[in-house]
């Protein structure tokens, strides 16, 4: 199957979505969804994903939702809602804390939030059974420690959190976690509100041990980040939003995630991403079932959809993130478009790279809530 | 509705017009009232589990300790920024409404309404329009650096490192702005109530635009004044989306923290408590406005 | 007046109004700009493209859409109930008089972030779930003091002898309504309304504690900040200001020498 990543893609283009509610009538003849009868003609599906995050339809090329309504008659209702995890926790919270249910049959989180989802009992165990091609899940993923028995949480893509730096601003390469700290600086570097990924980063650049985090170990990091945002060297703490300032400029560095730097990459060359020196936090985002999900099957049919190799595939080349399914890289290697896409570490982590890679370690909640409460105080107070 | 008997006796007794005024009363009293009451007894309360916000009394005096040590700056803070704010914003609108009042003539409620457009579009979207206005290769800097100013406006601290944008200058420019409806608008009301007689009779009398200035209009527009400053002040202290898009991180108010306090972090009482001392000063602020001017200003706009 | 104090006044405010007008012009210049890049924040070009296809983005049509039937639904509460009020309170000119008032001021001079998050409390604590009610509760609110005050300035200067003068006439109190009373509210009301209606299209802090899953157009911009800003964003905020300004228009228009604007 030709895949393409067209590097005159502009992202007016990529961000071109329709609306996929009922989107049997746009994915194609109808008579392709009544013959291939992958799930109940009934069911359908409500999914909240963070933003550009999939495979999108372009120019009346399909995206991943449009093919898999075509191929299982299953219409998806497709919401990019999903834009920082406290918010979307405080949306989800007061039904699922009563014992309701939530619109969303699925819904994609950050492995940190989905262990507090497991750990609150709010998200259901996965329809594993009808998920055949859940067996293609890269073993490192396999019984997470966010999720022990790996029973509730199926990996969408993982990233990396470094640093992004515009190298036209900036004037030279950068590879520490000091060059965020250089005064020449001053004013032009972000931080994440991520905070696990903010933290994590400075605690690995300051020799500690960010899977096995205290608040002892990560008060010098909170101190140099005070210290720093004190001292007007640091122009804001972002989310997503780190891009625009980034390709206007504002930042001549950030804290930054590896797929969106190799995204807007695309437009401005001058834009790098680097893994720090010290290491780099690696994150995964996981799809959860919410409790009372009524459609077990058709999120069963989406799950197994999305980890055919050949559709992993074609998201991991519009999004740029690391597939956590196998034979993605096989793939991505045979198209002379995706072959860069298939070598680069950045995609596919090398054993080196690996090494150099962290994950924040689960916090008890009295660790958790310093660490949210300092936190808090420096990018909000 | 009443057709009210006409004997004198009736009519120099009015009955409370009721069946009108209860339902909007009503209202007031559950979503206004209420909510605001119940802020005490949720500030002296601890949260119930982790993550809701519900809350279980206690009667924890600490938390209005805890509050005040934690976010004392940043109430200074804001206190700072929205008060030149309203500094800068009345310095403008002060001479904007003399001229709808003494020169707009036929054109007052136009040139009033004009006022009020700008403020039909979402309060979003004009505040990222601000962050156009004031980006680094934006217009506003442009024009600075062309007349140069830069310089001397970085040494007195309003450009930081030769930026507008993300500095505490751009979180006042953007809460001036959104305060000058509020300030214009009552101005007007005190401005017109003037008898043009009085003014003409000053005029003569005192020989001077300055002298009839002084003496006669300023005192009669304090009443719109300082009831605009009410109105633009304490709420402008509040504010959350002008610190959050155009401030840097040192320059967040106390609108930011309550915010965070309750959607992230879930501490809903500590966030009461916060809530509560904004809306005790507040009530000073009305309080003072209504028993010196009246409240024929403050509600006029 | 001096002249010279006069041109100088003349020339502040000028300077005012296109102090005023800044972001509107930016808003509507940028909604002809050309949707290179992902955020609508440098001008690249001129277009007409997004309006002539203003609600492609269906995500961010749905939000205008929500915040619409709100800004209805509220405008309709806050200009029956601020109504009524405005109408009691014009009759009657007794003590509780100012009491009344200063009710109806406070939610205006309150911070909206005290009112957001206070109401949520409540919500809470009544488990009543957030979504459009609670907002419709929250937006009436606000928009029942602007309305409610709006409508007693215009009430000012309404001669209530005149449906005594009906009813002495013989006319029943149904007529009365119909015939005098409506006729006389009706500027004041569509204005009440009006401005109920463009308060609560505007609001954020309010909606963005008590809208539980619903996505409003504000909240549906905050959310996208993040990642890209759409010039359709600035055609639908320029849509919303034309129609105000048209709106504002004719209410000016139908008013008959009742005070200001």
């Amino acid at each position: 199957m030709p895949l393409s990543l067209n590097p005159r893609l502009t992202r007016r283009t990529l961000l071109r979505r329709l609306s996929l509610a009922g989107a049997a009538a746009v994915a194609g003849p109808g008579l392709l969804a009544a013959c291939r009868g992958g799930g109940p003609s009934r069911e359908s599906l409500v999914i909240s994903n963070w933003p550009l995050y999939i495979d999108p339809s372009q120019d009346g090329v399909p995206g991943t939702v449009e093919r898999f309504t075509a191929q299982t008659g299953i219409p998806v209702t497709y919401n990019e809602d999903h834009n920082d995890n406290d918010a979307f926790f405080a949306k989800i919270q007061p039904e699922l804390a009563a014992g309701k249910t939530i619109p969303q049959n699925l819904f994609v989180t950050t492995y940190w939030m989905a262990q507090r989802l497991i750990d609150l009992g709010w998200v259901e165990a996965l329809p594993f059974d009808a998920v055949p091609n859940a067996a293609n899940l890269i073993p490192s993923l396999r019984k997470p420690s966010w999720d022990p028995t790996g029973r509730f949480s199926l990996p969408w893509q993982s990233g990396i959190a470094g640093i992004a730096y515009n190298a036209e601003v900036t004037g030279r390469d950068l590879n520490s976690m000091d060059d965020l700290f250089d005064p020449a600086f001053k004013g032009k570097v972000g931080f994440l509100t991520e905070m696990r990924d903010t933290i994590g980063l400075l605690m690995l650049a300051d020799g500690k041990d960010p899977s096995r985090p205290t608040f002892a170990a990560a008060e010098p990091s909170f101190d140099r980040l005070e210290q720093a945002k004190q001292d007007g060297q640091i122009r804001a703490f972002t989310g997503n939003d780190y891009q625009d300032d980034l390709l206007a400029g504002n930042f001549a560095a950030c804290v930054a995630w590896s797929g969106d730097v190799a995204q807007l990459a695309i437009e401005q060359p001058k834009l790098r991403f680097v893994v720090p020196e010290s290491g780099g936090m690696l994150f995964t985002d996981v799809m959860v079932m919410p409790k009372g999900s009524a459609s077990r099957a058709a999120v069963a049919a989406w799950m197994n959809f999305v980890y055919t190799p050949a559709e992993a595939a074609r998201i991991a080349a519009a999004v740029q993130y690391i597939t956590p399914v196998q034979g993605v890289q096989e793939l991505l290697a045979k198209d002379p478009a995706t072959k860069a896409l298939a070598a680069n570490p950045l995609n596919f982590p090398d054993a080196a790279l690996e090494a150099r890679l962290q994950i924040f370690g689960p916090l008890d909640p009295k660790e958790e809530t310093r660490f949210n409460e300092r936190f808090a105080t420096i990018t909000s107070g | 509705m009443n057709a009210s008997p006409r004997s004198p006796a009736a009519e120099a007794r009015p009955r409370w017009p009721w069946g009108l005024l209860a339902p909007g009363l009503l209202w007031l009293l559950l979503w206004f009232v209420w909510p605001l009451a119940a802020l005490l007894p949720m500030s002296l309360s601890e949260p119930r589990d982790r993550f809701s916000l519900a809350v279980a009394f206690t009667g924890r005096l600490a938390n209005y300790g805890e509050v005040i040590q934690q976010y004392a700056p940043t109430l200074l803070r804001s206190l700072q920024m929205a008060g030149l704010a309203t500094l800068i914003a009345l310095l403008i609108a002060y001479p904007l409404a003399c001229w709808i009042s003494f020169r707009g003539g036929r054109f007052k409620g136009m040139l009033l309404g004009l006022v009020v457009v700008p403020f039909f579009t979402s309060y979003l979207v004009r505040t990222i329009a601000w962050t156009t206005l004031l980006a680094d290769q934006g217009p506003v800097l442009a024009v600075l650096r062309a007349l140069g100013l830069a310089g001397g406006l970085e040494s007195i601290g309003v450009l930081s490192d030769g930026r507008l944008l993300n500095t505490a200058a751009a979180v006042v420019i953007g809460l001036a702005y959104n305060m000058l409806p509020y300030l214009v608008l009552p101005l007007v009301v005190s401005l017109e109530s003037i008898d043009s007689q009085l003014l003409e009779a000053a005029a003569d009398l005192l020989a001077g635009g300055f002298g009839t200035f002084s003496r006669v209009i300023w005192p009669l527009s304090l009443p719109g004044l300082t009831a605009g400053v009410v109105l633009s002040l304490i709420p402008g202290m509040g504010d959350v989306v002008n610190p959050q898009f155009l401030g840097g991180p040192n320059d967040r108010m106390i609108g930011n923290a309550i915010q965070n306090l309750v959607l992230v972090q879930r501490q809903v009482p500590k966030a009461a408590a916060l809530a509560l001392l904004l809306m005790t000063l507040m009530t000073m602020a009305v309080l003072a406005q209504v028993r010196r001017h009246g409240s024929r200003e403050l509600t006029a706009s | 007046m001096s002249r010279i104090g006069a041109r100088l006044l003349t020339l502040w405010a000028a300077v005012a109004y296109g102090l005023l007008f800044a972001p509107i012009m930016v808003i509507v210049l940028f909604s002809f700009n050309l949707p290179t890049g992902r955020f609508n924040l440098i001008w690249k070009g001129f277009t007409l493209e997004n309006w002539r296809h203003p609600f492609q983005d269906t995500a961010l049509t749905d939000a205008f859409l929500a915040s619409l039937a709100l800004a209805l639904g509220a405008s309709l509460i806050a200009t029956l109930l601020g109504g009524l009020l405005a109408i009691g309170l014009s009759r009657h000119r007794g003590r509780g008089h100012g009491a009344i008032e200063l009710l109806l001021v406070l939610p205006l001079t309150s911070p909206e972030i005290v009112l957001a998050s206070s109401l949520l409390n409540l919500f809470v604590l009544l488990n009543l779930p957030r979504g459009f009610g609670s907002l419709l509760i929250a937006h009436s609110l606000f928009c029942l003091s602007f309305a409610a005050l709006t409508l007693k300035a215009r009430l000012g200067g309404v001669d209530w002898s005149l449906e005594a003068a009906a009813s002495d006439l013989g006319a029943s109190p149904l007529r009365t309504f119909a015939h005098i009373t409506l006729p006389l509210l009706a500027p004041g009301l569509l204005a009440a309304f009006l401005l109920s209606f463009s308060l609560s299209l505007d609001d954020y802090i309010i909606s963005a504690f008590n809208a539980g899953q619903v996505i409003l157009f504000p909240l549906y911009i905050a959310g996208a900040f993040q990642r890209e800003i759409s010039p359709q964003i600035h055609v639908m905020a320029t849509m919303v200001l034309l129609a105000s300004v048209g709106l504002l228009g004719l209410g000016l228009g139908s008013q008959r020498g009742t005070g200001r604007g």
